[in-house]
C-alpha cells in the first residue's frame, strides 16, 4: 500500500499519445499560459501576417494578461500613422524606463556625499567598464526625455486634445512635465561639480524669494524673529543649510532616485488610464466640431494592437535606442563634468543645461520674486488649468487662430529667453578675461586643456593681432592654440588696443607644466593694462579623450 | 407618487453614522496637517554654534591701499575695499547713493541669487557670472537684475589696546545714508574687526543704471 500517490499527468499523456506529440502539446500549453492566451500556432499566425481568425485569439491577452490589459485592443486607422501623435507619449514612457535602468547602473558606483561624489564620477568615467557609456546614455536619455515630453505637450496643444473631455489628462501631463524637469534638475546636481553647486544655489535662492504672506509674517517675527521665515525655511530645506552641503546633496539624491520617479510612475498610470478611457483622439479634421468619436471605431477602420501597433511601438523603441547608442558612441555626445564644486568661486559663463536657459534668461531681467517665482508660477498655473479655461468647442486649426498664435508667440518668447540665458547676454566679462576664457574656460576643459600634454614645449610665445604671419611654434597643437589666441585678440581689438598675447610654458615639476596666459594692452587713457592667468597641466590629466 | 409636478429636492437629515464619518474625516485632515508640520520641522537643518557668522580680525597691514581695488577674504566671505578720492569721483555712481570715502567690508554673495560675484579690474567693478549684476567698488548696483546694493558687514576699528575707535553705523541704508557706510580709519587703528554675523542689507536699487 502506497503511503502517497504521485500523479504526473505528462506520463499519462506520453503513454496515450507518444513522447513527441505529448511534449509538443506540453510546450504549446506552456506558451499559451505565458502569453495569456496565444498558442504557438496563434503566435506564428501573428508573425506570418495571417489575418486574425474568428474568434480572434489575439484579444485574449488583453482580457486575461496583466501587461496587455492596460492597452486598447484596437486603434482607429486615423491615429496609427505618424500624424497626429508622432508616438511621443509612448517614447516619453520609454525614456522614463530607460532612465530608470541606466540610473540603477550608475547608482551602483555612486555615493551621495560631497567627500566622494566627484571621485565617484571620475571612477565611473575612467575605470568602471561601460561606466562612461552608461553615464552618457543616462544623460542623453534625460535630455531626449525633456525634449520629447515638451514636444508631446506641444503636439497635444496643437491638435487641441486638452479640450473636453480630456482636460484632466492634460492636467496630469503637466504634472509629468514638472516631474521630468525637476528630475533632470536634480540629476545634474549629483556629480558635485561646479554646475551642481551653483545650480542648487541659484535654484534655492529662487525659492528663497517665496513671500511670507500676512499674517504669517507677523507670527514669524514674533516667534522666530524672521518675518520672511517661509522663504528662509524653504531655502534651508533645499540646501540643507545656509550653503549647499552634504545634507543638501543627500536630499536631492533621494528626490532624484526615489520621490520623483515614484510620483512620475503614479502619474503615468493615471495619465495613461485617462488616455485609454477617453480613447486616442482622432485628428481634428476627421470629426465634426464638438464631436468626440474616439471611442466609436467602426469595424472596418480598426488597427489591432496585435500585431500592428505593438510592432510599431517596438520599432520606435528600437530606433530611439539605436539613436541613443549611436549618439554616445560615434556621435561623440558626452555628459559634461565641470571641475569639482568650489563654494568660493562661481565660474564665469556658468549656465544651466539648454532646457533651463529660459529660466536663467528670465532671471536676468530683474526682480527674482517676479521672474523666479511669479512668472513661472503663472506659466505653469495657466498650463494646469488650460483645459478648463479654454473651452472653445472646435479642435480645428482654422477655428483656433488666437490660441495657435498665442502658442507661437510663447514659443518665440521661449527662444528669446533661452538665448538670454546664454553667456552672450548680459554676463560678458571684460575683453581680456573673455579672451583667456576661450582658451581655458571655467566650465569645461576647452581647447588648451584638450591639447595633448606632449605638445606643450617650454618657452615663451607671443602673438599680436596685427601680425601678418601665422604664429610660430614647435608643435602643431601649440600652433593652433596660438592661432586661436591671436584670432580672439583680433576680435577684441576694439576694446584691447595694442594688445599682445603671451603664452609661457614652463616645466614646473616632473610631469607637470605651468602655462601662463598673459595679455598686455594700452588703455584709452594711455596707461598699460595687463591680465594674467595660470593653468597647470598634468601628464595624466587626460582631458583629451 | 405624483410624477407630473416637479419635486422640490428632498433634504435628508444627517444620521449619526454620517456625522461620525465627518468627525473622523475632519480629525484625519487635522492629523495630516499636523503631520505636514512635523515633516517641515523634521526637514529643517540644525545649526551648530560657531559656524560662519563670527567676528574676524584683520590687521591694518592686510587692508588694501586707498583706491587699489578690493581684497578678497574668503574665510569671512567678504571683500574689503578702501575707497579713496578716485572711487568717490566715479562718474558711474548713481546720484541716489552719495559716495563716501573709507574702508568697507562687503558680503561676497550676490544679492540677486546667491552666486559669488568677482572683481573685474579692467571694468573697475564687481560682476556676477550668473545673471550679470554689476556693482561698483562701494557695492552700489549699476546694472543687472539685482534689486539692491550689496550687503555690508558691521566693522569696528580698534587701537593697540583693543579700544574701539570707530564702528560701522547700523540701521537701514534706505532711510539713512550713513548706515552701513564706509569710514576712514582713525589714526592709531591697528586692527579692524569684521562681524560676519551682523549684515546690513544694501539699499533698494532697481532703476536701470542704478537708482532708487
Amino acid at each position: 500500500m502506497a503511503i502517497f500517490k504521485l500523479h504526473v499527468p505528462i506520463l499519462d499523456d506520453i503513454k496515450a499519445k507518444g513522447l513527441k506529440p505529448a511534449l509538443l502539446a506540453k510546450v504549446d500549453d506552456a506558451v499559451t499560459r505565458f502569453t495569456a492566451g496565444l498558442s504557438i500556432g496563434d503566435l506564428r499566425g501573428v508573425l506570418r501576417g495571417d489575418p486574425a481568425p474568428r474568434p480572434n485569439p489575439r484579444l485574449k491577452p488583453h482580457a486575461d494578461g496583466f501587461w496587455f490589459h492596460m492597452r486598447p485592443t484596437y486603434y482607429h486607422n486615423l491615429v496609427t500613422p505618424l500624424y497626429p501623435e508622432f508616438r511621443l507619449g509612448w517614447l516619453s514612457l520609454y525614456f522614463m524606463v530607460f532612465e530608470t535602468i541606466t540610473g540603477i547602473f550608475l547608482m551602483v558606483f555612486y555615493t551621495p556625499s560631497p567627500l566622494v561624489a566627484f571621485e565617484n564620477m571620475l571612477n565611473i568615467l575612467s575605470r568602471v567598464p561601460l561606466g562612461l557609456f552608461m553615464r552618457d546614455l543616462h544623460r542623453f536619455g534625460a535630455e531626449a526625455m525633456v525634449a520629447i515630453v515638451a514636444l508631446h505637450m506641444l503636439r497635444t496643444f496643437l491638435t487641441g486634445n486638452y479640450k473636453k473631455p480630456r482636460q484632466f489628462t492634460w492636467f496630469t501631463g503637466v504634472v509629468l512635465l514638472l516631474v521630468t524637469l525637476i528630475l533632470s534638475f536634480s540629476g545634474y546636481l549629483l556629480p558635485w561639480d561646479q554646475l551642481s553647486l551653483w545650480a542648487v544655489t541659484i535654484g534655492a535662492s529662487m525659492v528663497e524669494a517665496t513671500p511670507t504672506p500676512w499674517p504669517l509674517n507677523l507670527l514669524g517675527d514674533r516667534f522666530f524673529g524672521d518675518p520672511s521665515f517661509v522663504g528662509t525655511w524653504v531655502n534651508n530645506i533645499a540646501r540643507g543649510g545656509p550653503i549647499f552641503n552634504a545634507d543638501g546633496l543627500l536630499r536631492w539624491y533621494l528626490l532624484h532616485i526615489l520621490a520623483l520617479p515614484l510620483i512620475g510612475f503614479v502619474f503615468i498610470g493615471v495619465h495613461y488610464y485617462k488616455v485609454v478611457i477617453h480613447g486616442h483622439s482622432l485628428p481634428p479634421e476627421a470629426e465634426k466640431v464638438g464631436e468626440d468619436t474616439a471611442k466609436r471605431v467602426p469595424m472596418d477602420q480598426r488597427t489591432y494592437f496585435m500585431p500592428d501597433i505593438i510592432t510599431r511601438e517596438l520599432f520606435y523603441v528600437a530606433l530611439v535606442t539605436f539613436i541613443s547608442v549611436f549618439a554616445v558612441t560615434l556621435g561623440n555626445f558626452h555628459a559634461p563634468l565641470e571641475p569639482h564644486a568650489d563654494p568660493l568661486v562661481t565660474p564665469l559663463h556658468t549656465t544651466a543645461p539648454w532646457y533651463f536657459l529660459w529660466i536663467q534668461g528670465m532671471l536676468k531681467l530683474g526682480d527674482k520674486v517676479f521672474w523666479g517665482l511669479i512668472a513661472p508660477g503663472i506659466i505653469f498655473g495657466v498650463l494646469f488649468v488650460l483645459g478648463y479655461i479654454e473651452v472653445g468647442p472646435s479642435r480645428r486649426y482654422a477655428d483656433r487662430r488666437v490660441g495657435l498664435s498665442v502658442c507661437m508667440v510663447a514659443l518665440i518668447a521661449l527662444s528669446v529667453t533661452t538665448f538670454m540665458g546664454t553667456p552672450w547676454y548680459a554676463v560678458s566679462s571684460s575683453a581680456d578675461q573673455e579672451v583667456v576664457a576661450v582658451l581655458v574656460p571655467q566650465t569645461h576643459p576647452g581647447p588648451l586643456r584638450e591639447t595633448p600634454y606632449e605638445e606643450f614645449v617650454a618657452g615663451e610665445y607671443t602673438v599680436k593681432p596685427d601680425d601678418q604671419a601665422d604664429p610660430q611654434a614647435p608643435t602643431e597643437g601649440l600652433k593652433s592654440l596660438l592661432t586661436l589666441y591671436k584670432h580672439e585678440l583680433e576680435l577684441a581689438s576694439d576694446r584691447l588696443k595694442n594688445a599682445e598675447g603671451i603664452m609661457i610654458v614652463e616645466d614646473w615639476q616632473e610631469n607637470l607644466k605651468k602655462i601662463t596666459l598673459r595679455i598686455n594692452w594700452t588703455n584709452d587713457d594711455g596707461t598699460a593694462g595687463t591680465f594674467s592667468q595660470d593653468v597647470y597641466l598634468h601628464q595624466d590629466s587626460n582631458y583629451g579623450d | 407618487m405624483s410624477s407630473a409636478a416637479p419635486q422640490a429636492p428632498t433634504t435628508t437629515p444627517m444620521t449619526r453614522r454620517e456625522f461620525l464619518y465627518y468627525v473622523w474625516g475632519a480629525s484625519m485632515a487635522l492629523f495630516m496637517a499636523e503631520f505636514s508640520g512635523a515633516l517641515v520641522w523634521f526637514a529643517l537643518p540644525r545649526f551648530k554654534e560657531g559656524e560662519f557668522g563670527g567676528k574676524l580680525p584683520v590687521d591694518v597691514s592686510a587692508i588694501p591701499g586707498v583706491d587699489t581695488g578690493p581684497k578678497d577674504f574668503p574665510e569671512g566671505r567678504f571683500w574689503l575695499v578702501n575707497l579713496g578720492p578716485k572711487s568717490v569721483s566715479d562718474e558711474r555712481q548713481p546720484a541716489d547713493y552719495p559716495p563716501q570715502q573709507g574702508v568697507l567690508a562687503i558680503y561676497k554673495v550676490c544679492v540677486h541669487l546667491g552666486c559669488l560675484y568677482k572683481w573685474v579690474p579692467t571694468n573697475d567693478r564687481f560682476e556676477c557670472p550668473c545673471h550679470g549684476s554689476k556693482f561698483l567698488a562701494n557695492g552700489v548696483r549699476v546694472d543687472g537684475p539685482a534689486r539692491r546694493n550689496l550687503d555690508a558687514f558691521v566693522m569696528r576699528a580698534l587701537d593697540a589696546n583693543g579700544n574701539e575707535l570707530a564702528k560701522t553705523k547700523a540701521g537701514d541704508p534706505a532711510k539713512d545714508d550713513s548706515a552701513g557706510a564706509p569710514f576712514v580709519l582713525p589714526a592709531g587703528t591697528v586692527q579692524i574687526e569684521v562681524d560676519t554675523g551682523k549684515r546690513i542689507q544694501g539699499a533698494v536699487n532697481t532703476k536701470p543704471g542704478g537708482g532708487k
